[in-house]
């Protein structure tokens, strides 16, 4: 399942200010510390961050309250952070913190999924072409893609690695966020 | 007995190291007498800087130190609307006649003179610049409007460096002016000071033993500012002034560190600093100065 989780709102929760404002390393850390406790009692397989009214996310918030919890999903194999509802001027934040530490994540945006993060070019091909319900077997893949086996093979890889594919029966789906 | 330290008539970042040329060995042992009496123009980076020499004497035990405030109207009242006498007041004596109230802001001003001691100010101080750095960043500077959400990051992470490094409090000042000497154009600037432990102190029980006999204020500086090290194992750690460097390099801004006896730079192809200073004059805790300028015609 889906878990969203309102970030303007914990914020508020989380901090006593007037302002939107996701900045400050102790801040991400109580932001974090209650998405986590939001997911501990769910049965969530994607955590939906959504950054809706959130003005300003410095660097120091984008690392404790994105990239940990990515962090934090990978480790939980199978599950997925994916962000949306996020002002575009605000992505370079992440993507710095993420690339920085070879993470990557999913932003959705008008209707359309963009990755942030140390993202190989192969892996970002590969995504574009995965369909979120119907599975793709490997060969198929590579046929999509004109790609030799072993390219695919190493895409999906770091696809998985990422957090941005998973496996399916008959084949991989890029991750579902709908 | 006091000791007479002039500041300088042009009080700017080079007039700071005037001015801890002329405090001369750190901590002093006389009690000083600032005369300002004969400064013509003040940055909010110097201003910030004096205060943190006067708070960084009473953290070492020293004894208030004097100032004399300066003899032109329109320098004193500008130093009473930046906020600097009210926050002046706890550590200096003062010689002469000061504005008789604070009056408003000067128009220019993003954010008068604000001290930064704990997270709450930082969240404070990015609150309150957002609309006005929005007006003078996208309104006179002529940058993009997401500009405005990194000149508001790079402020944040700078404010941060003081709470979670300096190991006291400091000062953050934010404006734009006229920079007629080096560019002839405007600019915002970011200002911040602190009277901590600097960042060799801050850096060493993790970066010292790399460096070996190489290990001094200059290099603590290199490994910050260039290389992104922090004292935090953390793999998250040390973004903060990576951060704002790429927004500089985006804008064509400069920003410079001073933190002990050196200072280091990254130089905008429309200044002449030099990158790295060593050897400079003792200063307490650190000082960071970012420089946006406006852009010309079809940079942006």
């Amino acid at each position: 399942m889906i878990e969203t989780i309102a970030v303007a709102r914990v914020l508020r929760e989380a901090v006593t200010t007037p302002y939107l404002n996701l900045v400050t390393r102790p801040t991400g850390v109580a932001v974090r510390g209650r998405i986590e406790s939001v997911l501990a009692t769910s049965e969530w397989e994607t955590a939906m961050l959504d950054f809706s009214d959130v003005v300003l996310l410095d660097l120091s918030c984008a690392d404790e309250v994105v990239a940990k919890l990515v962090r934090m999903a990978q480790e939980r194999l199978g599950r997925v952070v994916a962000i949306r509802g996020l002002d575009e001027h605000l992505w370079e934040s992440i993507h710095a913190v993420l690339e920085h530490q070879q993470l990557a994540v999913a932003v959705l945006a008008d209707g359309s999924i963009t990755l942030l993060g140390s993202v190989p070019c192969d892996v970002q091909h590969l995504f574009n072409t995965l369909e979120p319900a119907t599975p793709l077997a490997a060969a198929a893949l590579s046929q999509r893609l004109g790609w030799s086996d072993g390219r695919t093979a190493a895409a999906l890889d770091a696809a998985l690695g990422l957090g941005v594919c998973r496996r399916a029966t008959g084949g991989f789906v890029r991750l579902p966020l709908a | 007995m006091s000791r007479i330290v002039d500041v300088p008539a042009q009080f700017d970042e080079q007039g700071l190291d005037q001015l801890a040329t002329a405090i001369g060995a750190w901590p002093p042992s006389d009690r000083l007498f600032f005369d300002a009496r004969g400064v013509q123009w003040a940055a909010p980076y110097a201003l910030i800087g004096l205060l943190t020499a006067a708070q960084a004497i009473t953290e070492a035990g020293g004894e208030k130190p004097l100032l004399a405030v300066p003899a032109a109207d329109e320098v004193r009242s500008y130093w009473g609307r930046i906020a600097f006498f009210q926050h002046a007041g706890g550590l200096f004596e003062f010689h002469g006649k000061l504005p008789k109230a604070r009056g408003t802001q000067p128009a220019d001003s993003l954010l008068e003179i604000t001290p930064v001691r704990a997270t709450e100010d930082v969240h404070q101080v990015v609150g309150r610049i957002q609309e006005g750095a929005s007006r003078i960043l996208a309104g006179e500077l002529g940058l993009e409007a997401k500009a405005t959400m990194g000149f508001a990051m790079a402020l944040s992470e700078a404010c941060q460096n003081i709470v979670e490094h300096a190991g006291t409090g400091g000062w953050v000042a934010v404006q734009a002016y006229n920079y007629r000497r080096r560019l002839g154009r405007r600019v915002a600037v970011i200002a911040v000071s602190d009277s901590g432990i600097g960042f060799r102190r801050s850096l060493e029980p993790t970066q010292a033993k790399r460096y070996g006999d190489r290990w001094r204020d200059g290099t603590a500086l290199e490994a910050a500012l260039i290389q992104g090290v922090s004292r935090f194992r953390d793999p998250g750690r040390g973004q903060g002034l990576a951060g704002i460097k790429r927004y500089l390099q985006r804008w064509q801004g400069k920003i410079s560190v001073r933190s002990g006896t050196a200072r280091i730079a990254i130089v905008p192809a429309w200044d002449d600093d030099v990158p790295l200073v060593e050897e400079l004059s003792f200063f307490p805790g650190a000082q960071l100065q970012v420089t946006i300028p406006a852009q010309e015609a079809g940079t942006t």
